[in-house]
This record gives C-alpha cells, structure tokens and sequence, in this order.
C-alpha cells in the first residue's frame, strides 16, 4: 500500500519540454521571500544591536563594520534550513513512506533557501572584521575556511537536489546521498561551532573536536604535499566523472 | 564498472581526502628556527600553585611548581687551555646544559595601572624587545615597559621626559616586580625587588649578585674556599651532569669564597660560578626568603617575604590589610631565559577581602598555610606585544580591548598560549592556508562536477 501511493508521488509532476519547471517558476518568489527574511532579521539585529558605554577611538578600526550581531542572527537561517534538508534526506533514506516521500520534495527547496541564506550570513560574516585582522586570528581562519566549505558545499548539495530529486533515492544511489549529506551535516556543525567560540562562547562540540585530533585554537592547513594530493584528487574526481558518464547505469 | 560504482568510489576519494586531511593538517611549519629565535617549548602550558600570608607587619608568598630536573646554576666560567670561558646565562630556549637557572618572577599592582588587572604582563611588552624575531641584538638589553612611558606606546625609543615620568611613578603608574633566582638569589636565602615602569629594573640599592670575572684580568675574582668546600673549582661534566647539589658548595658569596688564585695549576674543565652571592642593600633589598628554598620530589617550593609596608612608596606596591590587589606570575623552567617562560593572566588578590586569591591572615611572624592552594596556569605566551594586541588591523579583539573587556573573558590559558605559537609563523601559517583554502574548494567543485556526471536517473536506465 505505501509503495504504491509512493509510485504515485513519484510519476513525472510535468511535461517534458517545457522552458521553466514549476518549481523554477516560483524561485523569484522564493529569492523575494528569503530576501524579505534577511531584511528582517538585520532590522531586529539594528533594534537591539546598539552599544552601550564610552565610545572609545582603536587604532587602526576599519571607516566602518557591522556588527557581529547582525552575522550570528542571519547565520541561524542557513544552519536551520541545510539541517532541515538533512533530516528530510535523512529520513528519505531510510523510508519510503508517503511522509518521506513528501518531505523529500521539499528537500531542495529547503537546501536551496539555506544556500541563499547562507551567501547572506557569509557576506555579513566578512564586513565584521578587516580582513587582516579575522585572518591573522587562527579561529577566524578556520571559521572562513569551514564556513566557505559549508557554502560550497551546500550550493553543491542544492544543485544535486534540484537536477536529480527523487532519483537521489533510487537503489544504491541513496546510500551515496547519505554520505554527501552528512558530510554536509558536519561541516555545518563546525562552523557552527567555530562561529560560536569567535564569539567567545565556545561549546562541547569545540572540544570533541580537540579529542578528535583538531584543536581549533590552531589553524587549519594542509603541507604542501596533501595540498598537491587535493589537487590530483580534484583532477582525479572530474576524470571518473567523465569516464563513468558513458557506461550505462 | 557501472556508473553507480564510479559514483561510490568518487564519494569514496572525496571521504578519504577529507580524513587524510584530518589527520595530516597543521603539519610541517611549526619547528624550531634558531636563525628567527624561535623555540617553542615541548610544553605549552603548566601549574603554578600560589599560597599568601600576612600578620599586618609582614606578607609571604609561597609558590610551588613543577620542575623535572632543577637548574641550579646560571653562568659559569671553564677553564680551558688557558682562558676562562663564560659557558651558560642566556640562551635560546631551554639551555642543554642546565645553566641557566630556574626563576619564578611576580608582578603586583594595587590599581593604579588600570589596564594591568585585566591584561597582566601583555601590556608590558613593547615592540622590538630584545629576543623577539627581527630584533638586532643590542648591547643594552632592550626590555618590559609600560605603555604610558612612552610618548608612542609601540616605539621602544620614545621614552617620555624625566619630569613627566616622575610625575607618572609618583601617580604609582609602575607595577611591583618580585623575583627569585635558583642560582643568583635562592644560595644565600634572597629575592630580588625590582619594577617595571619605563624598564625593568631593579629597586633602588644593591642586588643579590655581582660578577665574577676580572675582565683585565681574564680570570674569576674569586674561587671556592677550598677549606670550606674542600675544592677550588667545581668539574664541569658534574656541573652539567646535575651530579652537583644541594648538598655540595655550589655557589660563591663572602662564606664560601675567597680570591681567586691565579698561581694554581687549573686544569682544562676546572668551573667557578660566574656570579658572586651578596648581601643586598637600600630598597632592592626588600624582598627575602625565611629560608633558601630547595626542591624536593618533582616541585620547587619557594616562599618569598617583605614588610607590607616598605616605606619605598616608588619603588614597591605598599600591601594593607583589606586590600586588593592585583598579580601575575611568571616561571622560568625547564633551564630557560628571558622569553621563553610561562606566564600566568592576572589574579585578584585580596588581603581580607575576597578575591582569586585570599591571603591569609596569621599569627605575628608565623605565616598560616593550613589553606588549600590556589591553582595558577601559566603558558608559554609566544611573542605577542601590546602594540599588536591594540591594534585592529592584526587583531579583532582590540575593539574589546578598548571597551576594557579582561582578556580572561575572552582567551584561555590554552587558547593563548596556541595563539603565541601560531603568531609566531604567522605569515607561513597564512600562506598556507589560503592556498588550503583554495584546493579545498576545488575539491568540492570537482565532487560537484562528479557526482553531478554520474549521478543517474530511472529514465536513463529505460532507454
């Protein structure tokens, strides 16, 4: 009973052909709203983001910055939407249920939103510090470095969501799914929780990290040679792509 | 292979890229660099345990750390083909021989440097102090200061008029700096009072040691009495060796020396300490030991003593009962100078007022030490300045700085001394992590061109 309501949902939602997807069609209203939400919360942010206390004159402050209050309220929206789309996708792995099913239809729009969000919460990120400052502080460099990869990622993520949807799902390809997305989960969870150290509250997660080999009071880099292996990795990954494209599924 | 294999073994090089990276970042910059005087410690943080005492007439400070092996010496002279050679002193990180001696170094203010409670020693150092990299060496060692004393707080150089840093110091703008010295103070039961004010100095008067060496001459004023210590000179394989002791003359002052006899046939390894011990004398005398502090199972266990009131008002910190205070502590181990010593933030310290630390009131002349320690962590605190600290540009906390933000509300022990490392490779470090950055991000383009390639759909497989 369940797998057939599923086959249901699953059937093609329009004609093949047609210039725009309906879910296409509704993105200006999508980017309008997600706009509308960021205005939003630096109105809040401006409300109640005003310092107290003696102005006082530091040598060398930038002519102007936001402050980071405006950076940590916008940054909840990309967190809360990517998570949102790994419990979807999360879900969606392990059932096949009408509600899973549902959700997973949800999922890009979900990733696609937080993406949109998360180009906002980055842009807002790097207007708080020179950016000689923040990348002379080892956290502010791994906080740029994880929040960077969170975004590429995701965007990376949203892409393979709206281009393949339901067949993310389909055999082993769901398994694969998972792994991305979890990937996913993690590095949102870092950056999270790097961006909560920046800002002087550091949490649990920021010591799990320090047992599991990373102290992230030390800046993340690689020697030169892993930074050589990435690179043939990249080649390697773009080369497997080409060759697989042309067998048959 | 199906396409679906080649899908699993991209997400596949894409998870062990990751792991790999896991495992092997931060390597293969952070080393020693003798050239840049750079060493960093095997440790980068420790304990200091701080006990206080008072009786309204006189304050102890007892402090307890611990030392694998301890430094007994500092600078030594060896005789060698002829000459006597100046082995030991200074050096660059932990010395291997052992000669440079152990030390334990405390800071006081009662408020009048406001920005010394929150930010301890930090705003002492300056830009271009002697050691730091890039420094020239010069012949005048270039050391702490306040930034008050300068009519440009970053320039080392810029000392204000003597009128005007008279008027600060009668302000009380100076912080109080006690020391203990294993081998130039600790023999004959001394500390060493000094300051930190336009320099560090010591307190008006005579320190604890001089130098041993006829420079004319080229040879040691003096020698060990051979009848009190039954030697002239000790070996130099013992001395390094750590066979010489507590137990053993080891140290010259007017009980165990007596003038150096160049007529003796010295023999190639013949050592004599490089300083001779002495009575100290005027303000700089204030601080002393009840006794000579040993060490004893792993920890040095040093008390230090003055009169609360040293009638010395520019020179120390004058203690009352129900007053606060503010410390900072500072440890040499491990046979290292100048830089390379661990460093604790400020504590609060209170004479019948509560604080981080309460001194404890006792009995006329018997310090009470019934209480529990207080536990101090200090860190090896790399080669940062105040300069740079207050400054935006390089730091994005010096906006909190000048809000007046303690740095304990935002830093950790741990986290600074992390920092100190880090600062001092940053431009190494920087590079490297761009170029990090942009790799990585290549990677997940690529994972996205992947996986987007092979990815399939039900149709494809229908056709």
């Amino acid at each position: 009973m369940i797998r057939s309501q599923a086959n249901r949902l699953l059937t093609p939602e329009f004609p093949k052909g047609r210039f725009m997807t309906p879910d296409l069609q509704r993105a200006p209203r999508i980017a309008i709203t997600a706009t509308f939400l960021g205005l939003l919360g630096t109105g809040v942010a401006l409300a109640h983001g005003a310092d107290g206390g003696v102005a006082v004159a530091v040598e060398g402050a930038p002519s102007w910055s936001l402050s980071p209050v405006y950076h940590i309220l916008m940054a909840h929206f990309p967190v809360g939407l990517w998570v949102t789309a790994y419990l979807f996708i999360l879900i969606r792995c392990f059932s096949d249920a009408e509600f899973a099913v549902r959700l997973q239809r949800a999922i890009w729009p979900v990733a696609a939103l937080g993406t949109l969000a998360g180009f906002v919460t980055y842009g807002l990120g790097l207007t708080i510090y020179p950016w000689s400052a923040i990348t002379e502080s080892p956290l502010g460099r791994n906080h740029i470095m994880l929040a960077t990869w969170t975004l590429s990622y995701w965007t990376v993520m949203t892409v393979l969501g709206y281009r393949f949807r339901r067949h993310l799902f389909e055999g082993a390809q769901r398994w694969i799914t998972l792994v991305l997305a979890t990937i996913g989960a993690a590095v949102i969870t870092i950056t999270g929780t790097l961006g909560g150290s920046l800002g002087g509250t550091p949490s649990l997660v920021t010591k799990s990290l320090s047992w599991i080999g990373w102290n992230v009071y030390e800046t993340f880099y690689l020697p030169t040679w892993m930074l050589v292996v990435f690179g043939l990795g990249a080649l390697v990954l773009v080369a497997l792509g080409v060759m697989g494209r042309r067998k048959r599924a | 292979m199906r396409r679906t294999t080649y899908l699993a073994a991209s997400a596949a090089i894409f998870t062990g890229l990751l792991v790999a990276a896991w495992v092997t970042h931060g390597t293969g910059i952070v080393k020693d660099d003798p050239e840049r005087n750079i060493v960093i410690p095997d440790e980068l943080t420790s304990e200091l345990q701080v006990k206080v005492a008072y009786d309204g007439e006189d304050i102890w400070f007892r402090y307890r750390w611990p030392v694998e092996r301890p430094a007994i010496f500092n600078d030594v002279l060896v005789y060698n083909d002829g000459k006597w050679e100046k082995r030991g002193g200074e050096a660059l990180g932990p010395n291997p021989d052992f000669l440079t001696e152990d030390r334990v170094a405390m800071m006081i203010d009662d408020g009048s440097v406001p920005l010394f409670s929150r930010y301890g020693g930090y705003i002492t150092i300056g830009e271009g102090l002697t050691t730091f990299t890039g420094v020239p060496e010069t012949d005048e060692e270039r050391t702490k200061y306040l930034p008050s004393s300068r009519t440009d707080p970053n320039d080392f150089d810029a000392v204000k008029p003597q009128s005007d840093l008279e008027k600060l110091r009668a302000a009380g703008q100076f912080i109080d700096l006690w020391q203990w010295r294993s081998s130039r103070s600790n023999p004959i039961g001394l500390g060493d009072d000094g300051f930190v004010a336009e320099a560090r100095e010591g307190d008006e008067g005579t320190g604890p040691y001089t130098t041993n060496f006829d420079k004319e001459a080229g040879q040691p004023k003096y020698m060990f009495n051979p009848e009190v210590a039954g030697y002239r000179a000790l070996k130099i394989d013992e001395v390094v060796s750590g066979k010489v002791g507590f137990n053993d003359t080891y140290y010259l002052s007017a009980e165990t020396a007596v003038p150096f006899d160049p007529g003796y046939a010295w023999k190639n390894g013949d050592t004599i300490p490089r300083r001779f011990l002495r009575p100290e004398a005027g303000s700089r005398g204030d601080v002393v030991q009840p006794a000579a502090a040993r060490w004893r199972n792993g920890f040095w266990d040093v008390t230090l003593q003055r009169k609360m009131d040293t009638g010395n008002p520019l020179d120390d910190k004058i203690f009352r009962d129900g007053g606060s205070y503010d410390v900072a502590f500072a440890v040499f181990r491990n046979a290292s100078t100048m830089r390379w010593h661990y460093i604790s933030l400020p504590a609060s310290l209170g004479l019948g007022e509560p604080a981080q630390i309460n001194a404890k009131f006792s009995e006329p002349g018997k310090p009470d030490w019934t209480g529990p320690w207080t536990e101090v962590e200090i860190y090896y605190p790399g080669q940062i300045t105040w300069g740079q600290l207050t400054d935006a540009r390089v730091h994005p906390g010096a906006d909190r700085i000048a809000q007046r933000v303690p740095v304990a509300a935002r830093h950790t022990e741990e986290q600074l001394a992390l920092y100190g490392v880090q600062m001092e490779f940053a431009d190494e470090i920087k590079r490297q992590w761009i170029w990090t950055l942009i790799a990585s991000l290549g990677l997940i383009v690529a994972l996205g061109i992947s996986v987007n390639l092979l990815m399939r759909r039900k149709e494809e497989e229908s056709r």
